[in-house]
């Protein structure tokens, strides 16, 4: 297992274009700080704070695509039957690429915590508010946030696993966090809670969610969350482990 | 460890379409086998049961005895390059071979071994993107050679070389199997065939056609291997692969492709 995940880091240290991805969560941070302060139309303080650290967990919109990259991409570029060749045993390919992805976008996420913390506080300065560094608050809505990004990345490991076709899997991604979600969940009511970009919501969510109002407690959509990746996980396995590769 | 390979009547069905029928054959070591086949006749689904990537209907292919997922170290047993095996265009090519090695359990260092003996070690610190398919298929056979392997399966190592290209693969896999290694290719290229093999494999429309020596199969009535190729591929009588009864051979049937 450890060759696995030495051969998986390997593979993404030797190209590009996840890096991208993983770059664009700072980026997303800042601007998403940035701009709830300059349209803040009440003083900042320290409410304000977990708020404007809530869009640490919109990381997981580009580490969702980019677990996608780990199984997808490999079909895309059809590296998978060199993949397959030196290990026969899919099952532990595909809990490598969970593993090192999920890992990855733990790591996204709190260099997104970490750029939004730097950019928070110097906003607060700007406006001269001092910035309270122990607001738990604050604290747990980045932890969230990072677990938020790790579970998502992991959930992509799956999606590309069972979608297999690059463009397929981003787009049914990304149309279901933009619009299936959202229109299932209207049909559903308040079941709506446990879709898994709610579950997301409500881990990495500040003092006010910022999309939905009705979400499920930090702690609930955690663990709806983590039996969402548990899901796709073993799916992704069993799947992988049947199919033929051609 | 001989590197034999044996299937063992095997069938690969999608839905109502047999792609592959029933396939019995052996491939010996030493000698360099043509597996050839009009297009759709069911090679590279066979190479790809064989290689554990598509499961048999029924059947089974084995490589000394064994399936290829019970190989310990499957890379230093068969190396294979497969037409649809694929590159990151991203990615450098001596970078993709050091990902193969890691993933095995292969050295480092024989990454610039065999970068050396297919010629590529200048291009290996360039982007794949900008590979010929002359180059690509290099460093295809690249990986297969990677981990010394007993047994080669090549599907169409030769297409997109140049001439120098083709010699130098004739070449090396003469002399892959002058060291007793087993060395299984399918190719389109009946004239470079006939320059490299010894042995032929034929199927078409998912059923065995022929297996035998080269000499065997042209040598009875002096023919080209082409004209000996067409004839039997276009004989739609199955039931006896090496059926060479003229009266059979004539039916001109259209060719399964």
């Amino acid at each position: 297992m450890q060759s696995l995940i030495r051969t998986e880091v390997l593979k993404l240290r030797t190209v590009r274009s996840p890096w991208l991805l993983l770059a664009a969560c700072p980026l997303l941070v800042i601007a998403g700080v940035s701009g709830l302060v300059v349209s803040s139309k009440t003083a900042l303080d320290a409410t304000k704070q977990g708020e404007a650290l809530a869009h640490v967990g919109l990381s997981s919109m580009f580490t969702l695509v980019f677990g996608i990259l780990a199984v997808a991409g490999e079909y895309r570029h059809k590296t998978i039957t060199d993949t397959y060749l030196s290990t026969p045993a899919r099952g532990r390919v595909i809990g490598a690429k969970l593993l090192v992805y999920a890992v990855l976008g733990a790591l996204a996420g709190t260099a997104a915590g970490l750029v939004g913390l730097g950019v928070a506080a110097a906003w607060w300065s700007d406006k001269g508010v001092s910035f309270v560094w122990g607001d738990a608050q604050m604290w747990t809505t980045i932890g969230g946030g990072v677990a938020w990004a790790a579970a998502f990345a992991a959930i992509g490991v799956g999606v590309g696993a069972l979608v297999r076709s690059l463009v397929g899997a981003i787009a049914v991604a990304l149309a279901w966090v933009a619009l299936v979600e959202g229109v299932v969940g209207q049909l559903i009511g308040n079941l709506a809670r446990w879709l898994p970009f709610n579950a997301g919501q409500a881990l990495g969510a500040g003092s006010r969610a910022m999309v939905s109002g009705n979400l499920l407690p930090r702690w609930g959509g955690g663990a709806v969350l983590a039996l969402y990746v548990l899901a796709f996980a073993v799916l992704a396995v069993t799947t992988s482990m049947r199919r033929d590769v051609s | 460890m001989t590197g034999g390979i044996t299937m063992d009547r095997l069938t690969k069905r999608y839905g109502s379409v047999t792609a592959v029928d029933r396939l019995t054959f052996a491939v010996e070591p030493g000698v360099v086998t043509g597996f050839l086949g009009p297009n759709g006749a069911g090679k590279t689904t066979t190479l790809r049961m064989l290689l554990g990537l598509v499961t048999p209907t029924e059947g089974q292919a084995l490589i000394d005895g064994r399936h290829y997922a019970e190989l310990t170290d499957p890379r230093r047993v068969v190396g294979a390059v497969l037409e649809a095996t694929g590159f990151h265009p991203g990615r450098r090519g001596r970078d993709h071979l050091r990902i193969l090695a890691e993933a095995s359990g292969i050295p480092q260092s024989r990454v610039e071994e065999v970068l050396d003996r297919v010629g590529l070690a200048d291009a290996a610190g360039r982007r794949v993107g900008g590979y010929s398919l002359g180059m690509r298929q290099r460093l295809g056979l690249a990986s297969a050679l990677l981990g010394d392997p007993q047994v080669l399966i090549l599907d169409e190592p030769a297409n997109g070389l140049d001439p120098a290209g083709m010699a130098q693969l004739r070449e090396l896999l003469r002399s892959l199997a002058g060291e007793g290694r087993t060395v299984l290719m399918s190719s389109h290229v009946l004239s470079e065939v006939e320059q490299t093999v010894d042995r032929v494999v034929i199927v078409a429309g998912g059923t065995l056609r022929f297996a035998g020596p080269l000499a065997e199969l042209t040598g009875a009535k002096g023919e080209t291997l082409e004209a000996a190729f067409l004839r039997v591929t276009s004989n739609t009588d199955t039931a006896t692969a090496t059926d060479t009864d003229p009266a059979t051979g004539a039916v001109t049937a259209p060719v399964r492709g």
